[in-house]
């Protein structure tokens, strides 16, 4: 029993942690830009795609894909924020719309290139680490050993660098941000290109795990968003813990409790935060 | 009211002009969705409240007059009731414990959305009665009396027509009643400023809580009209895509008016059906004139017009 809950929780943690790179992009673009960026998801897809195409049809090695891949889908949220979201600042609902459009838009395009049948890579990295008596596959250790590297690398660089300085001077007030120097558009556009970056990598290291199908970015900009506001909006770190701990809970809570309520489990603890703690697990007051 | 009215009598005389099933099925459609898009409008365009619960009502709606008339012999006219009773009754719930909290905007679109997915997976693993992800399917029909027919069943695109043209109808009165009233008044003063609508002695909580449930129990007619129209029910009436839709279609005929959810219904039913693309290329213009709409028209095409005359007037 101990054995399972520990595997579990390992499981959890792994895919709390894809979790959380989406929910650093939400927390990221909701804090500066004030919009939901409900098509994360979308980016997701298209890093994962662009991985499949890049590792399977030109055959470059799989660590080398990852990059391109990340920069086309930075490259995506480019061109949707200079054309569409620049427009929404600060209107939750009309971003919201612009989200649902450019979903439908994404996803009917990787229906036509890739069809609905779900694609699948070879194995990157075989073989798994024993730990006691529970097995862990190499490559889910590789991701989550990423994913948490760039969450910090990212506290970390915001935390110390004039950069950093000058997004939470801007999520605290525009205009004051914009009279002390800071280049708000050129920062907004900064925020864009990073958030669906990470979206990117998170569908890239997907890839290298789970099938891809057009539609899979809708789960995962969900969970993103409750992970986020768990851990409370606006925090970065927040995000990994609030995507682990999410993570964690599904996993375990379907050990205990029915399976098929896995996703209430998470949802039940959001209402619960979000009802005696608005302000997340890890968010200031 | 007048332009209503007319819009009414136009809609009502359109089945003796038009013969197409396919134009009639749209506007079928557009009524029902319509109910939902205006309800939804209630609680979003006229009192603030950005709820995604509206799926829920829906779909429990369906499943609920559908079992009560298998289940307890019910008409289906009588069967909505106490279907509608339920869906007041879980808005009530959800809505009491999001506005004691004071939850606003997007937590408040959170945790109803929250809600609305806890019930859908619940409808979905509630095999013995809803037959899970299968869906159910319905055989009955609604029935009416008419003089010198005694009682028939409404069969038929035109009959649909009429019945779902007058439940819109008596939707859209009900709205403009409430909204003409002293709540109404209410539901602006907290949509424009809840902080000084609590200081001028207007309960905010009451008054929330009770757009919340006329919009729920004005919805939950949408949810058994359109079972038995489609003749099927299964869980994905309750899922997130049909917040969006219900979203979408608010938003791009204008929040805020009785006008526009109706003219976005019509719009985002019509719109796949007048595409005459393949799949993928339909969706992904769907996709684009989604967004071209609302940056042009940030206020939706009803609030736009609306604007536009007032600066003519001017």
């Amino acid at each position: 029993m101990t054995q399972l809950v520990l595997g579990q929780v390992l499981n959890g943690a792994i895919i709390g942690a894809m979790y959380g790179i989406i929910a650093l992009g939400i927390t990221l673009t909701f804090g500066i830009t004030g919009i939901v960026n409900f098509a994360l998801g979308e980016f997701m897809m298209i890093g994962a795609y662009a991985t499949y195409a890049l590792a399977e049809r030109a055959h470059l090695p799989y660590a080398v894909a990852v990059v391109p891949a990340c920069f086309i889908s930075a490259a995506a949220g480019y061109l949707s924020n200079k054309a569409f979201f620049r427009f929404t600042r600060n209107n939750l609902v009309n971003g919201l719309l612009v989200s649902i459009g450019l979903i439908s838009i994404f996803e009917s395009a990787a229906l036509l290139l890739w069809t609905a049948t779900p694609l699948e890579m070879s194995y990157v990295l075989p073989g798994a680490i024993r730990l006691g008596d529970v097995g862990l596959p190499k490559m889910k250790l590789v991701v989550f050993g990423v994913i948490v590297v760039v969450i910090v690398g990212t506290y970390v660089a915001l935390a110390r660098t004039w950069l950093g300085r000058a997004a939470f001077a801007y999520a605290q007030n525009p205009e004051a941000a914009q009279l002390m120097g800071v280049h708000t558009p050129r920062l907004e556009t900064a925020v864009m290109l990073y958030s669906t970056g990470l979206a990117g990598l998170g569908g890239a290291l997907y890839a290298s795990l789970y099938s891809l199908e057009p539609a899979m970015g809708g789960v995962y900009v969900l969970k993103g968003m409750e992970a986020a506001i768990l851990g409370g909006i606006g925090s970065l770190m927040g995000s990994l813990w609030g995507g682990v701990i999410l993570g964690i809970i599904e996993a375990v809570g379907s050990i205990f409790l029915p399976t098929a309520f896995r996703d209430a489990y998470g949802l039940a603890v959001l209402v619960a935060i979000l009802l005696f703690r608005p302000s997340g697990l890890f968010g200031s007051e | 009211m007048k332009l209503g009215t007319t819009l009414f009598v136009l809609l009502a005389a359109l089945p003796l002009a038009v013969r197409s099933d396919f134009v009639l099925t749209i506007f079928i459609f557009t009524f029902i969705y319509g109910i939902l898009a205006v309800t939804f409008d209630l609680i979003f365009g006229f009192t603030g409240q950005l709820t995604m619960f509206h799926p829920a009502v829906f779909g429990v709606s369906a499943y609920a007059t559908h079992l009560l008339v298998v289940h307890a012999g019910l008409p289906f006219w009588l069967a909505t009731l106490p279907s509608a009773a339920g869906a007041v009754l879980l808005a009530v719930v959800v809505g009491s414990i999001c506005f004691k909290f004071r939850l606003k905007t997007f937590y408040f679109a959170v945790v109803t959305l929250a809600f609305a997915e806890m019930i859908r997976l619940i409808v979905l693993n509630w095999n013995s009665v809803t037959n899970g992800t299968l869906g159910l399917v319905v055989s009955g029909r609604p029935t009416f009396w008419w003089p010198g027919a005694g009682w028939v069943a409404v069969r038929g695109p035109v009959a649909w027509y009429y019945v779902t043209l007058v439940a819109l109808a008596v939707t859209v009165l009900v709205c403009v009643r409430v909204l003409r009233s002293w709540m109404g008044r209410c539901f602006a003063a907290i949509r424009l400023n809840e902080d000084l609508a609590r200081t001028l002695g207007v309960d905010v909580f009451r008054y929330k809580l009770l757009s919340f449930a006329v919009g729920s129990a004005l919805a939950s007619f949408a949810g058994g009209l359109y079972g038995y129209y489609t003749g099927y029910i299964d869980p994905g009436y309750l899922g997130i895509n049909q917040s969006m839709e219900i979203l979408a279609m608010v938003l791009l005929g204008g929040q805020g008016t009785l006008a526009g959810p109706i003219v976005g219904s019509l719009i985002l039913t019509g719109l796949p059906h007048v595409i005459d693309l393949r799949g993928e290329l339909r969706a992904m213009l769907y996709g684009a004139i989604l967004i071209f709409a609302i940056l042009v028209m940030p206020r939706g095409i009803v609030g736009s017009l609306v604007a536009w005359r007032a600066r003519r007037a001017a």
